[in-house]
């Protein structure tokens, strides 16, 4: 599997994925960094951690699920226009390890920026000196709820990019999951939650309550989001068995 | 010699229509096998189903002896592969693609650098595959297929495209590759003036069944020759002609004869001279293969 991982990565070379998914973090980080830095301005009082994490989780809704997209196509895609399906299956390589290596792969860069996330809120935290120390375990419990929304939503795209050769369809689908992830918590939650774009703020372990014109941040108890928690694992899984089962049956 | 591939009432369906009907293939070591026929005759299906890339609807099929179904891993790691327009990553050199089968194949270095001579790709491997020509596409195809130096080469149509000397390379590396490196060849194309050139035993397939099948010598052995007579009467030429045993056909101004030899050509034609019958020509025609494979397939395209 680790053969088939690297291989997956190796493939992307002069693809320039990495460039433009570290551009696609600065735009989202700077652009969140602003909003946090004008809100400081005027009330130093959202000089906190939380804050930070709660905005994060927002602007995540609306360009993960693009970024995702974008990703799962680039590793895709470059089977379908090359032809390489027929290629890669008569050199006995089987159809459901080709898949989920190339999940794997997504995951990792989807990971990577994650991690890159992380560092960028804890370098803005101590340039801003905020009050507190870094809460790692916060940090920790936000990493954790983007990577399961990553994860699932990966899946979702990568079963679309595969089944399907243009990629308009797999791209669109990533920009309408934007868009349903930013305006998710808009939506009551008995319909938020079939939606799995919405998760980014729906895991996340920060959220705001807007009351008398104020915004309040509640940090969530680990128990209030296990039931989500398992309930998006369970559907991760549901559509990564489904899209590889279906793509495997797919005849060349 | 051992059958390399068999195919046993090997079929297709899609939908309600079968594209391969009931195929019985049989390729032996060593052969250069020239799979022949029409556009959309079902050789590259056939040939997936072979490679497993397709499901077979009913059949069988066994390669270096062993079921598909259950070696396919086993037969794919000795077979090389080209089927219909090559795969490449276009993004990637060509160095870079040949790097991805070398990886999933684990073979040495020395494969690469060698398999990139015979096709004569060595200059151009750090050249982006999207910017290489149709024909040197096809020719990292073969590269490809080649890395491991299988013991079966399945080639679908591998000159599609190229120009009348990037043929004639590849049909000459082709034919090498049985002695050089113990290869079995087997090649689809609709193509018969190459098949026949380079092929040592030949199927011939159309609307999704096996017309022929045996060497090409075989095939070869139905170019009779025929003698064609005209003369100013042809109708009672072949009467007179079959109450002397010399049973004909009449085609055009013609009366045609199958399997005369030179003193029954003398004889027929003393025969309608001393009948006062003039005989104004006597030909002899030879088929060619074309023309075999036409009768075989009863159409006349693709060719």
């Amino acid at each position: 599997m680790m053969k088939a991982v690297s291989l997956e990565l190796y493939k992307l070379r002069h693809k320039r994925l990495f460039l433009m998914v570290i551009l696609f973090l600065t735009v989202e980080i700077i652009w969140t960094f602003m909003a946090v830095s004008v809100s400081i301005s005027r009330n130093s009082d959202y000089a906190r951690w939380e804050f930070v994490i709660a905005i994060l989780s927002s602007m995540n809704g609306l360009f993960f699920p693009i970024l995702a997209a974008i990703c799962v196509s680039r590793i895709c895609d470059m089977e379908h226009k090359g032809n390489t399906w027929k290629l890669l299956l008569t050199v006995s390589v089987r159809h459901s390890m080709l898949y989920v290596a190339k999940y794997i792969s997504a995951s990792i860069i989807m990971l990577g920026v994650c991690i890159m996330q992380g560092i960028a809120i804890i370098a803005f935290g101590m340039v801003n000196e905020f009050g507190q120390p870094v809460p790692f375990m916060l940090l920790i419990r936000f990493l954790a709820g983007t990577v399961l929304t990553n994860m699932t939503i990966i899946g979702l795209q990568q079963w679309v990019a595969m089944a399907v050769k243009n990629q308009a369809f797999a791209v669109s689908l990533g920009m309408a999951g934007g868009f349903i992830g930013l305006a998710a918590d808009l939506l009551p939650g008995a319909v938020r939650r079939f939606f799995v774009w919405s998760y980014y703020t729906g895991l996340s372990p920060v959220t705001q309550n807007y009351a008398n014109e104020k915004v309040q941040l509640i940090v969530e108890d680990v128990n209030a989001l296990l039931p989500a928690m398992v309930g998006l694992i369970v559907a991760g899984i549901a559509i990564f068995l489904a899209g590889n089962i279906h793509v495997s049956r797919q005849e060349i | 010699m051992n059958q390399i591939v068999a195919t046993y009432d090997l079929s297709k369906r899609y939908g309600k229509a079968y594209r391969v009907k009931d195929v019985n293939l049989t390729v032996k070591e060593g052969e250069i096998y020239g799979f022949l026929g029409p556009n959309g005759a079902g050789k590259s299906t056939t040939l997936k189903m072979i490679l497993g890339l397709t499901r077979l609807t009913e059949g069988k099929v066994t390669v270096f002896g062993k079921e598909l179904e259950s070696n396919r891993r086993s037969i794919l790691n000795q077979t090389g592969s080209l089927i219909e327009s090559p795969s490449y990553y276009g993004h990637l050199t060509g160095i870079e693609n040949m790097r991805v089968i070398q990886k999933l194949r684990d073979v040495p270095d020395k494969n690469v650098e060698e398999v990139l001579k015979i096709v004569r790709l060595e200059k151009q491997k750090d050249k982006k595959v999207g910017q290489y020509s149709l024909g040197m596409k096809q020719r990292l195809g073969i590269a490809m297929a080649l890395l491991s130096f299988p013991k079966l080469l399945v080639l679908d149509e591998p000159t599609n495209g190229l120009d009348p000397a990037g043929i004639s390379e590849i049909r000459e590396l082709i034919k090498s590759l049985p002695q050089r490196y113990e290869i079995t060849v087997l090649i689809s194309s609709h193509l018969l003036s190459e098949i026949e050139q380079m092929a040592t035993s030949v199927g011939i397939i159309d609307h999704g069944r096996m017309m022929f099948q045996g060497s090409m010598e075989d095939l070869k052995s139905k170019n009779r020759p025929t003698i064609m007579i005209k003369t100013q009467n042809n109708k009672q030429a072949q009467k007179m002609l079959l109450q002397k045993g010399f049973s004909s056909m009449q085609e055009g101004e013609f009366l045609v004869f199958e399997n005369m030899t030179d003193e029954q050509v003398a004889g027929v034609n003393k025969i309608l001279v001393s009948a006062n019958i003039d005989v104004l020509r006597i030909e002899e025609h030879k088929k060619n293969l074309e023309s075999i494979f036409m009768d075989i397939t009863g159409r006349e395209r693709s060719l």
